[in-house]
Parts: structure tokens; sequence; C-alpha cells
């Protein structure tokens, strides 16, 4: 096998393979809790739940992961709360707005939409590789990070950072010829597509449910999220 | 080999894993923010006072039996099952270092209710009878004698009757016809009877036509801090059934955050509540007493030095009065009144609720902890702190003595109806 078939292996049936089991292992793990049952809350409300879900996402979206020390709780969180927030933002940013992702999209759901300046999307999957790496030493010396971690969330930062650093160096034809750097960069996102489902990358599922509850529960109570 | 005691622990979270409860864990991403925003692992630093690690038993449960990595990792051996040991030493880490008070939910960049999960671990310790001497004793007591502090129905009624003749005022005593059932607390009856004195005279003041009542005399619930669900209606029950009996068209929780929990937002989602009887906190409703001109107060009556507001976990960050304890004080106190930072929903607990205070083993926990409130209290040079939750004043009594500072601790109701005019 050389690298010419091994590129079109990966962009063809691994890719596909990983797919499928990403959407089907992914619907599972959503079917499977939607199933275990809902009760429903029969306490009277104090305010309004849907008050509480918009203002509880605004701010989880636009206001924990950039300002951390609202208010003295977050002190001793920054690094957590600014690299957490920066990586995810890079990474949609490069997801959304990259060039070659765009025609990924386009391919699957027929749309597309025009992408960000080169420098401006190079610049955050710098950051968001920066922070990933940053991330990955606050894990390694955090006494709690220490106790939480075991193989799994080490699998985790892996299979993430292995399709950044292989699209970085691609996008900047360093080092590797494109055959092969193009095949690592594929093999290593179908690693991620059939991990998520095993470990705990679905957070970007589950966290509606989880966010939707907590903003529900502040509304129903009157507080602030 | 699983042993009987660990297979009821088990069989407790598997029950109680809902979606509510499944989705949450899901959504978890172990990047352990929750550990700074709890009181017990900034005071000591013990990593297994995350928050996040709090909720291992029922994790571990959940995923071992419900999802295929959880499957995974107990075939490959990378976890193991629950056993008798790890229920003692979560026991220690759920009842003695935590109060449940649900701060950890606030910083969580997902959002998960962690509160409401750790009550969970705790219902499967019960279950497994894994629970701390001191707190199963006390739960015992308000089971058998109808109070954890063993106030019997003759102690009782010595002790209303005292404070009758004490405070010259009048409580009126099952009283059929009364619209307002208020339940005190036994830590006010026993250790704070000048709040529940505070509180008759407020109440007679606004023309109110209320009662307590012998039968449902208790509103503290043990059975809600152990998560023991069939006590927790039990306790309530006694409260329900006095309600109906006397037909009253409001209960009024006394000063216990807890117990405003389990009334206000958990009674009705577990039993048969009364029809059309409100739940109302004591401190919510002097509020409403006093801005419906019921009571009036003398604006500035508090003149003894700074004063500031401690938010219990239970009545402010939990059940959203917030904003009336500290319009009062603000009339009360005027300029005096100042608020410690961080405060309202993000305010630190006291250490001691959610039975922690009631569990020997657990004082320099519950001390170190409040030497973060202490630090609180210096920053802006409090001369006096007022709390609406009698929990939290036993805390904070009992702990300023321990640290030998002259801070005066204060009942809302105390403070009001001294400035009744």
């Amino acid at each position: 096998m050389n690298w010419t078939e091994i590129l079109s292996f990966s962009r063809g049936p691994l890719l596909h393979i990983s797919m499928i089991i990403f959407v089907v292992g992914m619907s599972y793990r959503l079917v499977r809790v939607v199933l275990l049952g809902w009760e429903r809350d029969r306490a009277s409300n104090k305010g309004s739940k849907l008050k509480g879900v918009v203002i509880n996402y605004l701010k989880g979206l636009i206001i924990l992961p950039f300002i951390p020390w609202v208010g003295r709780t977050f002190r001793r969180n920054e690094l957590t709360f600014i690299a957490g927030g920066l990586f995810h933002l890079s990474l949609f940013v490069v997801l959304a707005f990259g060039t070659a992702h765009i025609l990924v999209w386009k391919s699957l759901f027929g749309l597309s939409w025009k992408p960000l300046p080169t420098p401006v999307v190079s610049f955050f999957s710098s950051v968001g590789i920066i922070s990933l790496i940053i991330l990955l030493v606050n894990r390694l010396t955090h006494p709690v990070l220490k106790l939480l971690t075991r193989l799994p969330v080490w699998i985790n930062w892996v299979v993430v950072f292995l399709p950044m650093i292989t699209g970085f160096i691609m996008a900047r034809h360093l080092w590797f010829k494109y055959e092969v750097i193009f095949s690592l960069h594929l093999i290593s996102v179908s690693l991620l597509l059939i991990w998520i489902p095993l470990g705990r990358i679905s957070h970007f599922l589950f966290y509606f449910f989880s966010r939707t509850i907590h903003g529900a529960q502040a509304g129903k109570r009157a507080i602030m999220p | 080999m699983k042993s009987q005691k660990t297979e009821s622990a088990i069989n407790t979270y598997l029950r109680e894993t809902g979606g509510w409860v499944a989705s949450q864990l899901e959504a978890c991403t172990r990047c352990g923010i929750c550990a700074e925003a709890c009181h017990f692992y900034q005071a000591l630093g013990n990593p297994e006072y995350a928050p996040v690690w709090k909720l291992e038993p029922l994790r571990r449960a959940y995923e071992q039996r419900f999802t295929p990595g959880g499957k995974l990792k107990l075939a490959l051996g990378l976890e193991k099952r629950l056993s008798d040991s790890d229920l003692e030493r979560w026991s220690r880490i759920v009842f003695e270092a935590c109060t449940v008070c649900n701060k950890c939910a606030h910083v969580c960049p997902m959002g998960i209710e962690l509160g409401p999960l750790i009550h969970e671990v705790r219902a499967g310790l019960t279950a497994a009878g894994v629970v701390p001497t001191d707190l199963a004793e006390a739960t015992e007591k308000q089971k058998t004698i109808g109070s954890p502090l063993g106030v019997t129905d003759e102690m009782w009624r010595e002790r209303v009757d005292w404070i009758t003749d004490e405070w010259e005022v009048e409580i009126p005593v099952d009283k059929t016809g009364a619209e307002t059932l208020v339940v005190f607390t036994s830590i006010e009856l026993m250790k704070f009877p000048d709040n529940l004195a505070a509180v008759a005279k407020i109440l007679n003041r606004a023309g109110e036509n209320w009662t307590v009542s012998s039968k449902g005399r208790e509103v503290v619930n043990f059975g809600y801090f152990e998560a023991d669900e069939g006590l927790t209606r039990l306790f309530m029950h006694r409260v329900f059934r006095a309600a109906e009996e006397l037909a009253v068209k409001r209960i009024v929780i006394s000063e216990c955050g807890h117990a405003y929990d389990a009334f206000r937002w958990n009674a009705p989602n577990i039993m048969k509540v009364p029809k059309g009887v409100e739940i109302v906190h004591i401190s919510e409703y002097i509020h409403h007493l006093w801005k419906t001109g019921r009571i009036k107060i003398k604006d500035g009556a508090f003149e003894a030095g700074t004063i500031t507001f401690h938010d219990s976990c239970k009545i402010q960050r939990r059940g959203g009065i917030i904003k009336q304890p500290r319009e009062l004080l603000q009339a009360l106190a005027g300029k005096n009144f100042k608020e410690m930072t961080p405060n309202r929903e993000q305010a630190l607990c006291c250490g001691g609720g959610g039975g922690v205070i009631s569990i020997k083993e657990a004082d320099a926990n519950r001390y170190a902890v409040f030497e973060m409130k202490v630090e609180q209290l210096r920053e802006i040079e409090a001369q006096a702190v007022c709390m609406v939750c009698s929990n939290c004043r036993l805390q904070f009594v009992d702990s300023l003595g321990h640290f030998n500072l002259p801070v005066k601790v204060h009942g809302l109701a105390e403070l009001v109806s001294r400035s009744l005019i």
C-alpha cells in the first residue's frame, strides 16, 4: 500500500465507516438517556423557567468562558476558564470558517458559506493547539484533575489533539508530503469520530440537557442561573 | 461478591437514575472547575472534596449498568464495581464535607446541578445504612420522639408556655379556624427562643390569624439530610396532617433552609400535599406583611455598627428569597448595611448545613470552612450579621465562639420585632 492508496482508503471507506459509528453511537447514547424517563416537576414556579434558560445560555456561551472573574466565585479558575473557552472558540472558528472544512460541510449537507481569511483561521488554529497544551499541563499538575483523570480522559486529549496538529501542519504545507499528512489528518479524524460515542467528548450533546435543566431550575426558583 | 449493603446502594442509584440524572452525569467533562467553588475543598484542599468526586458512586453505578463506555471500563478492569469500603469512604465525603449548598452548580460550565445529584449519592449511602452515627441518631430521635433534638410533646408545651411568659407574647396553639400555621424548628425552640418570640410578636402585631400545632411542631427534616425519601415524607406528613386538621390556608416555614427546600420544592414531587395550602418562608412572609402595610418598622432602627446579611444556601441560592431580607435590612440599618463578597446566589455557605453541624466528626471541617466566612466578615468590618436560617445561626454562634470573635448574630425576625412601631 502506498500513500496514495492510504489516502483514498482514509478519505473513503474509513471516514464513512467512522461517521456511521459516530452517528449510530451518539444516537444510541441520546436515546438511551432519553428513554430512562423524565418526571414532571410538580412544585409551582416562583419565576419564569424560560427566562432562566435564556439567561443561562447567554451566560454560558458568552460570559463564562471569557470573563472568569465574574464575581469571586471563579477565582483560582482563570486558567481553565480562559484556555477552555479559547479552545472551544478556536475549534468553532476553524471547523466552521476554514476553507477546507467548508468544502466538507458542503459535500455533506449541500450548504456553504464564505470562509474567513486564512490568516485569521491560522491564528485560531494556533490558539486552539496552545490552549489544548495548556489544559494538558493543568491536568497533569492540578491535584483534583490528577484524581479525576483516568485513561479515557487521556484518550480524549490525544484524539482531539491529533486532528488539530495534523490539520495545522497540512494547512501550512510543512515537512510532510500532501498525501501523507492528509491521510494522517483523516485517520486521526476517524479515530476521533469512533471514540466520541465512548468517551466524554460527547458532552457537546449533553451540554444542552444540563444547561437547560440548570436554567429552568434557576428560573423556577427566581434566582440568577 | 457484592454485599447486601452495596447492593442496596446500587439499587437505589439505578432506581433514582432517570433522564434527569443520566443526562447531567453524561454532560460532565471532568474539568474540575467545581472544586474551586466548594468551600470544603477551598478550606481544606483535599481533592476528594471536589463536588464532581462526590458523585463517583452514582456515576459508577449508572455507567456500569447503562453505558457501553462504562461496561467496557469494567470489562477491561479500568474501573471496579462499588464495594462496602467505597461506601464507607464516600459517606465521610458526602456527609462530612458537603452541605449540599449547590454553589458548584453555579460555576459548572455545563450547568450540572451537582447539589441534587449529591443528594442522590446520600440516598444510596443511607439505603445501605452507611450514615454517620450522630446523623442517624438525630434522625431516629425525630422519628420516634418527634424532634431531632429530642424535644418531647411535654417539653415542647412547657417551652412554648415559658416563651409566652418570658417574652409576654401570645402564641396560639392548635387554634382551629386559623389561616396560618407556623412551624418552628427545635433549634429555635431550644436555642433561639428570642426568634420564636419575635415571630409571634410580628404576627400578632400584623393581626395575623395564626397558630402553631402540637402535632406538626417540627419543621426540620433529618430524613431530607439523609436523603431517605420515606422519612422525608413522614416528617413532612406530620406537618401537612396538622395543616389539614386545622384547615389553614398557608404553612409558614420558620428559619430552616432544608425544611423550606423540602416543603416548597420537594414535597409536591414525592407525596400528596394539601390542596390550596401555600408554602412560604417566614422571611418572605415578614417582608409581605411589611410591604402590605400590616406592620411598620422604624427606619434606621439598627444603630449598632456595620451589619451584613448571610445568604443561606437553601433559602437564598436555592429558594430565591434574595431581595426581601435585603430590603428589610436596608430599611432597618440604612448605610450600616454592607454586603459581603461574594453574595446572593454565589454566596459562601456557612459550612454547617446539610446535617454537617450535627456530626461531631465533621467539626474540624466545619470550623475550617467558617474561617473563610470570618475572612468575609473581616473584609467589611462587620460588627453584626443577620440571617434567616437557624441552622446557619447555630453554626455562626458556635463558630464565632470557637474563634472567639465579637460579631453579633441576629435573626431577621428578631431585628424586625425590635423595630416595630
